[in-house]
C-alpha cells in the first residue's frame, strides 16, 4: 500500500567500494580456488602419464 | 484476512457485500469511503485470478464510478482514486479490452484536472503506475497526457509536478529496457518500442530545462529535500540514456546561456544540465564539447555559490567515469592536462563537506581511468604522494555533518591505491600502511561514552579496516612487494583481531575481508594466528542475520585452507559441524549456501583423506542440492541464475573431495559416483548451458575418472551423454573449457583402455 516512491538517485553516490572489496575478494577467493584445483590436477596428470607415457586418448569423434 | 481467504474461496461473500455498500443509495459517505479503501488493499493482495471475471468487472466498476465528480464528495474520490491506484495490477483484462481501458483512462485523466490538489496528486500517481505497468498501450493517449504533464510541470503544486515528471522518468525506464533487451539479441520476441520519449524530445525538454532553475537554497546539503528541480534534473538524465545523441542540441544552448549569467541557479542549472547529458550520447557527441568546456568547470570549482561548486564537482566526477578511460585508448584528459585537473581537485577537496564529497567521487573516478592502463597508468605515479596526504587530510576533517565524507575520503584512496601503478609506487603504499595502521590503532582507544560514539568507532574501523584489505591485496600481489606484508602481519593481525572484540557487523565483515588477503598473503605462516582468531571465525559462521558476514567468513575458510594445507586440520570438526548446519538451516539467507559447498572442496582439496570421516554428512548435502536443482523453475531468470551458483559450486565440492582423496582413499567416493554422473548428465542438457558451469562439470567428470580410475570404467561405458557432452565442448570458443575438455578426455580415456 505503500505510494509509489518518488526519490530516485540523485547526483547519485559516485562510490559505492563496500560491494567493490566484495566482489574483488570472491574473484581472487575464485581464481585461487581454480589455481589450487588445477594444480591438483596438474599432479595426478604428470604422475600419471609418467606411469603410462603412451595412454591412447579417448575417440570422441 | 482477505488476502488469506479470497484465494481459498473461503469468503465467497465479501466482494458482493463490499459492492452492496457501493450501489445502496442511503449508503453514507464515510462508509463508501471505507469500503473503497477496503476494496484497493484487498486488490492490491489478492490476484485477478482468485476472482471470477465478472467480479473483477463489478470491483473495478465500482471503484472507477467512485471517482466520478458529479455524485461523489471528494473524500470518496480521493478513496476511490487511491482505490485505483492499488487495484491497477489487477485490472490487466480491463486493460486489454480497449473500450474499457479507454474509459479508466478517462475517467483518471478527468481526475487528474479535479479541484482538489490531493486528488489530482493520486490521480497522477495512478499515470505513473500505468506508464511502467501499460506502456505497450498508450499511445492512443500520449498527447493528452503530455498536455496533462506539461501543465502540471509547469503550473501545478509540488507534490503533483513531481508525479508528473516521475511519470516520464518512469516512460524513460521502460524505454531503456526496451532498448537493453533489444541490444542483448536474445532470440525471444521484443515486446513493442514506442519512442515516446523520442517523439515527445523537442517539447519535454525545455520543459524539464525549466525545472531546473527552481533549486531550493542548501538543497545540496540536506538529504531529506526532494524537489521538482532535482527530479527534473534526473529524469533529463533518464532522457538522455533513452535518446543517445538527440538531446545533446536540445540542451546545449540552454548550458551556454545560462552558464555564464550572474545568478547563481542559472549557472547551477546549466552545469547540472550537462552533467546529466553525459550519460547516453556517443563519446564523439560529447567529447568536443567536454574539450572545450572543460577549463570552464575547472575554475567554476571556484565559484561563489556551494550549490554551482557542488554541481560543477559532480560534472567532473561523471566526465572522469564515463569519457576518460586511458585502458582504452581513450581520454578526454590528456597527460598534459592531469597537472591542471588535479590541482584544482586537491584544492576544492578544501571546500565545504558537501563540495568536497563530490571532488573525492572525481578523484575516485580519475584513478579509475588509469587502472591496468598499461604505460598510462605512470601518469597517476608523480601526484599520488600528494592525492594520498590530502584524502587522509580530508578523512580527518570535523566539520561534516555526519560519517560521509570521511568513508567517501577512504573509499578514494582504496581507488587511488588499487590503480596505482605498483613497480613505481610500491614504497608509497608502503610507506601509508603504518600509517593507516596507527590511525585503527587508535580507535581502540577512543572514549566511548554513547552509543553514537560507539557507531562512529565502527564506522571508521569498518573504512579503515577497508584500506588495510585494498593494501594487502595491492603488494601481496607481486613477490617483490608481498615481504612488506609478510614483515606487518603480526602487527596487522593483533590490531584486527582487537577489532573483532568491539563486535560489530560492519566491522567483523571488512576485518574478515581484509584477513582473507592477509592469509593468502601468509601462507603457512598464517597458522600461528588461528588459535587467537578461530572464535571470530565460528562467530562469523553462525551470524546468519547478517548473511554477508557469514558469506565472508565462509569465503575465508577457504582462503585459510589453501593457506594451511593439511595444518587446517584441528579446526576442520568444528567448521564442518557449521557449514553443515548452515546447509540445513532454513534461516540462512540462500545466497550463502553455494559458496558453503565450494568452500567443502576447498576444505577436502586441503585435508586430503582426512575428509574422510565428513564424506557421509557433506555428500547427502550435495546430493539434496543437485536434486533441487533438477526441480527448480528455470523460466525465473534470477532463479536460473541462483541454479547455477549452485551447480557450480557442487562441482566444485565435488572436484575438491575427488582430488583430495586421489592418493589414497578414494574408494570411499565410489557409491557416489553413479549420482554425480547422472548431475553431469542434468546439467549437460541445460539449455542455455552456463559456460562456466560446464566448465566445472566437465572437470569434475575428468577428476572421477582421475580419482576413482579403473572403478569408474564401468560408470563411463554405460553413459552416452558424456561423449556428445565432451564433444560440444572441444568446439567451443572459450580456450579454457576446450583445455579442461581436452583434459576430461585424457582422463576418461585411460580409465577406459584401463
Amino acid at each position: 500500500m505503500a505510494p509509489h516512491d518518488l526519490r530516485r538517485p540523485f547526483k547519485r553516490a559516485a562510490i559505492s567500494d563496500q560491494q567493490k572489496r566484495r566482489d574483488l575478494s570472491l574473484l581472487r577467493q575464485a581464481q585461487n580456488r581454480h589455481d589450487a584445483q588445477q594444480h591438483a590436477r596438474h599432479l595426478a596428470s604428470t604422475v600419471l602419464s609418467l606411469q603410462s607415457s603412451s595412454s591412447p586418448e579417448l575417440d570422441i569423434e | 484476512i482477505a488476502a488469506v481467504e479470497i484465494p481459498r474461496k473461503q469468503w465467497p461473500e465479501l466482494i458482493g457485500s463490499l459492492l452492496n455498500n457501493m450501489t445502496q443509495i442511503d449508503s453514507p459517505a464515510s462508509l463508501k469511503q471505507a469500503t473503497l479503501e477496503t476494496l484497493g488493499y484487498v486488490c492490491e493482495e489478492i490476484s485477478h485470478q482468485d476472482l471470477v471475471q465478472d467480479e473483477v468487472n463489478s470491483v473495478l466498476t465500482a471503484v472507477v464510478q467512485g471517482m466520478n465528480l458529479a455524485e461523489h464528495s471528494p473524500e470518496v474520490r480521493l478513496a476511490a482514486t487511491k482505490a485505483l491506484y492499488n487495484a491497477l495490477d489487477f485490472a490487466q483484462t480491463n486493460f486489454e479490452n480497449e473500450m474499457e481501458r479507454n474509459y479508466i483512462m478517462k475517467v483518471v485523466c478527468e481526475t487528474a484536472l479535479s479541484k482538489e490538489a490531493d486528488i489530482r496528486q493520486a490521480a497522477f500517481e495512478c499515470l505513473v503506475s500505468i506508464a511502467s505497468t501499460y506502456y505497450e498501450v498508450l499511445e492512443p493517449y500520449m498527447q493528452t497526457l503530455f498536455e496533462l504533464t506539461s501543465n502540471a510541470v509547469k503550473g501545478d503544486e509540488e507534490t503533483v509536478s513531481l508525479q508528473a515528471i516521475e511519470f516520464w522518468s518512469s516512460i524513460c525506464d521502460e524505454e531503456i529496457e526496451l532498448q537493453e533487451y533489444e541490444g542483448s539479441e536474445s532470440g525471444d520476441s521484443v515486446p513493442p518500442h514506442s519512442r515516446f520519449i523520442e517523439k515527445a524530445i523537442s517539447l519535454l525538454v525545455p520543459m524539464l530545462l525549466e525545472t531546473l532553475l527552481k533549486q531550493e537554497e542548501g538543497q545540496d546539503q540536506d538529504d531529506s529535500i526532494w524537489n521538482i528541480s532535482m527530479a527534473g534534473g534526473t529524469c533529463l538524465g533518464l532522457v538522455a540514456r533513452t535518446v543517445g545523441d538527440a538531446i545533446v542540441p536540445l540542451v546545449m544552448p540552454f548550458v551556454q546561456t545560462n552558464i555564464v549569467k550572474p545568478d547563481w541557479r542559472c549557472r547551477e542549472a546549466a552545469t547540472y544540465a550537462f552533467g546529466s547529458i553525459l550519460e547516453g550520447p556517443t563519446i564523439e557527441q560529447l567529447s568536443p564539447l567536454v574539450r572545450a568546456g572543460l577549463d570552464f568547470l575547472l575554475n567554476a570549482m571556484k565559484d561563489e555559490n556551494n550549490q554551482v561548486k557542488d554541481s560543477t564537482a559532480w560534472t567532473l566526477s561523471r566526465i572522469f567515469e564515463l569519457l576518460h578511460s586511458p585502458a582504452t585508448g581513450f581520454s578526454v584528459i590528456s597527460p598534459e592536462k592531469l597537472e591542471q585537473v588535479l590541482a584544482v581537485l586537491l584544492e576544492s577537496i578544501r571546500d565545504a563537506p558537501n563540495v568536497a564529497e563530490k571532488v573525492c567521487g572525481a578523484i575516485y573516478y580519475l584513478a579509475q581511468g588509469y587502472e591496468d592502463a598499461g604505460t598510462s597508468s605512470s601518469h597517476l605515479t608523480p601526484y599520488l604522494t600528494n592525492i594520498i596526504s590530502r584524502l587522509i587530510e580530508t578523512a580527518a576533517r570535523t566539520d561534516g555533518s555526519d560519517s560521509k565524507l570521511r568513508s567517501s575520503a577512504y573509499e578514494t584512496l582504496n581507488e587511488v591505491i588499487r590503480c596505482s601503478y605498483i613497480p613505481e609506487t610500491s614504497h608509497i603504499v608502503a610507506q601509508l600502511l603504518p600509517v593507516i595502521m596507527t590511525k585503527l590503532g587508535e580507535t581502540l582507544e577512543l572514549q566511548i561514552v554513547s552509543s553514537e560514539d560507539r557507531e562512529k568507532q565502527g564506522d571508521l574501523q569498518a573504512s579503515l579496516c577497508g584500506v588495510l584489505q585494498v593494501i594487502i591485496q595491492k603488494l601481496s600481489g607481486t613477490d617483490e612487494t608481498k615481504p612488506i606484508i609478510l614483515q606487518a602481519s603480526d602487527h596487522i593481525m593483533i590490531l584486527f583481531l582487537k577489532v573483532f572484540a568491539c563486535r560489530r557487523s560492519t566491522v567483523h565483515e571488512e576485518a574478515m575481508l581484509a584477513i582473507g588477503a592477509l592469509a593468502y598473503a601468509c601462507g603457512p605462516e598464517f597458522g600461528k594466528y588461528m588459535s587467537e582468531f578461530y572464535k571470530y571465525l565460528e562467530m562469523g559462521l553462525q551470524n546468519f542475520e547478517e548473511y554477508q558476514v557469514c558469506s565472508i567468513t565462509v569465503g575465508v575458510v577457504g582462503d585459510i585452507c589453501r593457506a594451511l594445507d593439511d595444518k587446517v586440520l584441528p579446526y576442520c570438526d568444528g567448521i564442518m559441524t557449521f557449514l553443515i548446519n548452515n546447509l540445513q538451516s532454513t534461516e540462512l539467507h540462500r545466497s550463502v549456501k553455494p559458496p558453503i559447498f565450494s568452500c567443502i572442496g576447498d576444505i577436502a582439496l586441503a585435508i586430503g583423506e582426512h575428509f574422510e570421516k565428513y564424506v557421509s554428512h557433506a555428500i547427502p548435502m550435495m546430493q539434496g542440492a543437485a536434486e533441487h536443482c533438477a526441480k527448480m523453475d528455470t523460466s525465473d531468470e534470477e532463479l536460473m541464475e541462483y541454479a547455477n551458483q549452485l551447480k557450480l559450486s557442487i562441482f566444485e565440492a565435488y572436484s575438491g573431495i575427488l582430488q583430495g582423496f586421489k592418493n589414497a582413499k578414494s574408494e570411499v567416493m565410489m557409491p557416489y559416483a553413479g549420482h554425480l554422473l547422472q548431475f553431469i548428465e542434468l546439467v549437460s542438457r541445460d539449455s542455455p548451458r552456463d559456460e562456466s558451469v560446464a566448465k566445472a562439470a566437465i572437470a569434475v567428470m575428468g577428476d572421477l575418472a582421475d580419482a576413482l580410475g579403473p572403478n569408474t570404467k564401468l560408470l563411463f561405458k554405460d553413459s552416452i551423454f558424456y561423449v556428445q557432452f565432451l564433444g560440444e565442448c572441444l568446439q567451443s570458443d572459450d580456450e579454457q573449457l576446450k583445455e579442461t575438455a581436452v583434459w576430461a578426455q585424457g582422463m576418461i580415456g585411460r580409465v577406459l583402455v584401463s
